[in-house]
């Protein structure tokens, strides 16, 4: 068996069954699930609306939002507010992987350090993320001491636990958490209504991300919009339950910059956690893809990888299988929306399995046969 | 393009690729011509085995075209063709045991479209469907039973291209009840298409169940939700793939039993490079 073998087989075999327990243990779970499939629906058909809803409520708590139409807008407004030779700690982010966001810092002159522990896995071995809630699952246990080993230069035994190599990350990010300027994470979700974005996380990075810095940038893709407070709540509880890690350690809400009321009741802004609050909305080609019946569905995308690991096509590809950051039957979909790349679709086998434990109940192989039938019209318009 | 040529060779041969006919149809010895319900074998299983052959030539498939005189000559293994006509001739004494009357096309039966719509050639699919839908007309079919998923799947997609209104209905719908000709254990691999999209996963599982064998289940192997292709469908794109896929699915299988049994001619294909495979109707009867 290859290492890719190996992973993905641990893998599934620990969250699988995980998740089916899950949902039998907290069936209201499922009930959510189907409430906020109509809530992201309800944007969708309106994106424009709630874009300015959203950005006016941003700027109503006291922080700047942004509108990208691509991701060169987005990283500039982004260097804009870092500007350089500082240190940036980042909280997992797919669309800061889409924009390449990470190097594009690095270049100007900014330390920036991955934060989730499989994403700080990846940019020490320099490679692309397998899977979106699980980016290093292509590694195994022994991979990983073979890589902080080289990487870090420090003493890790060949015979290392989960434990001993998790405790190892959390010494060498502690000092970057102290020291960063700014921190940039992604979004879970964003409530038009009061302009809080949410994210759901279990390793303690993202509170330290968004709360340590004086400076917190949140980035997202406009889909990430739910029309309300209440329905950024059940994205997180959905997606961290389809995910296989429920209930999540944390879930974070970030109304705007730190307050307090605790002087006469009087909100005041900052108080001890970050003084500036900056949200970046980024289309790059999800409004154009919003205005399409069949292929809207795959925006409704929580992001949860539940996908990934019932599909045969992924089991044998992995990473090889979309665009990065875009792997398995969603990357498929989505690797076409912000790549604009076919290519994916066309290794649908149509098995079905994406569909069934979709949360969001997004007919994933019917979404990537009108990808196959693009890129065929296109080659028809060819010949 | 290549859906450009499979319709070509739709219009040309009646087939995704070149054929002889004779192929599809000598299996059917004493099936009254035509009539208001027929049997529609849409040349699945006979030429199930050949999916792995023409896989080969699609990269040079513009040649094939010019070349479809010496590749109507590929034909299926005799052994191979004598299985698929005796898997059909099982299907069809079943029916009519069961007093179910109905007709074969012969040389007229005409192909699904079931790669086109696979491949996402949706324009080709939607046209071949008018097309069919009104030979199936003209020859005044009323209903349609189908031996194979991609094709049952097909035909219920030609409705959203054209006015469709024939029934259709899988052959193991009719049964009513079957006989195990096999005793013991045995893992069936679903079908994608059945299992997931046509709803009749319990269809099969429920008549094999009370035939007498034992069906062994497995949480993470032959679930609705986790249980995988075949990876028949990749073949055209990808054979490598497709051949992964298919010594997975295998491995996982024959974990939980020797005896695997399918229900579409396309998994019996791929999984049969692996080990040996057992179609519906070669279990029961």
């Amino acid at each position: 068996m290859s290492e890719w073998d190996i992973a993905v087989e641990r893998t599934i075999n620990n969250n699988v069954p995980r998740v089916y327990k899950t949902l039998s243990q907290y069936p209201y779970i499922q009930d959510l699930a189907k409430e906020l499939r109509k809530a992201k629906l309800e944007v969708l058909n309106n994106l424009q609306k709630y874009v300015e809803q959203t950005m006016e409520s941003v700027k109503r708590i006291g922080g700047n939002a942004y509108y990208a139409t691509n991701v060169y807008e987005a990283r500039e407004i982004i260097a804009k507010i870092v500007g350089k030779n500082k240190i940036v700690v980042l909280g997992k982010s797919m669309v800061a992987y889409e924009m390449g966001l990470r190097e594009y810092l690095k270049e100007l002159g900014n330390e920036v350090w991955e934060t989730d522990l499989g994403e700080f896995l990846i940019q020490l071995a320099n490679e692309p993320p397998s899977h979106i809630i699980a980016p290093a699952i292509h590694m195994t246990r022994e991979r990983v001491v073979k890589l902080l080993r080289e990487k870090l230069g420090v003493e890790v035994s060949e015979n290392a636990t989960h434990e001993e190599l998790v405790a190892i990350v959390r010494k060498f990010l502690r000092e970057k958490f102290v020291r960063a300027d700014v921190g940039i994470t992604g979004a879970n979700a964003i409530a038009a209504d009061t302009g809080s974005i949410i994210l759901v996380e279990n390793e303690g990075n993202i509170r330290m991300s968004t709360v340590l810095p004086p400076v917190h940038i949140a980035v997202a893709g406009v889909e990430k919009i739910v029309p309300t407070f209440y329905h950024a709540l059940l994205e997180a509880t959905v997606q961290a339950a389809y995910a296989g890690l429920y209930p999540p350690t944390y879930i974070n809400l970030t109304s705007g910059p730190s307050s307090t009321g605790d002087i006469e009741m009087k909100r005041v802004r900052p108080a001890h956690g970050p003084k500036e609050f900056h949200l970046v909305l980024l289309d790059n080609g999800r409004v154009k893809i919003s205005q399409d019946e069949v292929l809207k569905e795959a925006l409704l995308c929580i992001r949860c990888g539940r996908c990934h690991l019932h599909c045969p096509v992924y089991r044998v590809l992995g990473v090889n299988w979309g665009v990065p950051p875009f792997t398995g039957p969603m990357g498929a979909m989505w690797s076409y929306i912000v790549y604009g790349d076919t290519k994916p679709a066309t290794l649908c086998t149509h098995s079905g399995n994406c569909k069934e434990v979709c949360p969001m109940g997004i007919n994933i192989p019917r979404v990537l046969e009108k990808i196959k039938w693009i890129a065929n019209d296109k080659e028809r318009n060819k010949t | 393009m290549l859906g450009k040529l499979i319709f070509q060779n739709l219009q040309k041969f009646g087939f995704p690729y070149p054929i002889d006919k004779s192929v599809c149809t000598s299996w059917a010895k004493d099936i009254p011509r035509g009539g208001e319900t027929i049997i529609y074998t849409s040349c699945m299983y006979q030429t199930a085995s050949l999916s792995d052959v023409f896989s080969k030539f699609i990269p040079y498939a513009e040649k094939l075209s010019s070349l479809s005189a010496l590749a109507k000559l590929i034909k299926p293994s005799k052994e191979e063709i004598e299985r698929a006509y005796r898997i059909l001739q099982n299907i069809s004494l079943m029916l009519k045991r069961r007093g179910v009357q109905f007709g074969y096309l012969y040389e007229d039966e005409p192909y699904s479209g079931a790669i086109l719509l696979e491949l996402g050639y949706l324009d080709e699919f939607g046209e071949y469907a008018k097309i069919v839908t009104d030979f199936f007309k003209q020859k005044g079919i009323k209903r349609i039973i189908t031996v194979d998923p991609h094709t049952h799947n097909a035909l219920l997609r030609y409705k959203e291209f054209t006015n469709f209104d024939i029934e259709v209905v899988s052959y193991f719908e009719l049964l009513g009840n079957v006989k195990a000709r096999i005793q013991g254990e045995i893992v069936v691999h679903d079908s994608c298409l059945y299992s997931r999209f046509l709803g009749k996963r319990e269809v099969y599982r429920s008549l094999l169940n009370s035939s007498g064998v034992k069906l062994v289940e497995d949480e993470l192997v032959t679930g609705k939700d986790t249980s995988y292709c075949c990876g028949g469908p990749i073949k055209p794109v990808n054979r490598e793939l497709s051949e992964k896929i298919a010594r997975l699915r295998v491995e996982q299988l024959k974990r939980l039993s020797e005896n695997i049994v399918v229900v579409c001619p396309m998994c019996y294909a791929n999984l049969s490079k692996y080990h040996k495979i057992l179609d519906f109707a070669e279990v029961v009867e």
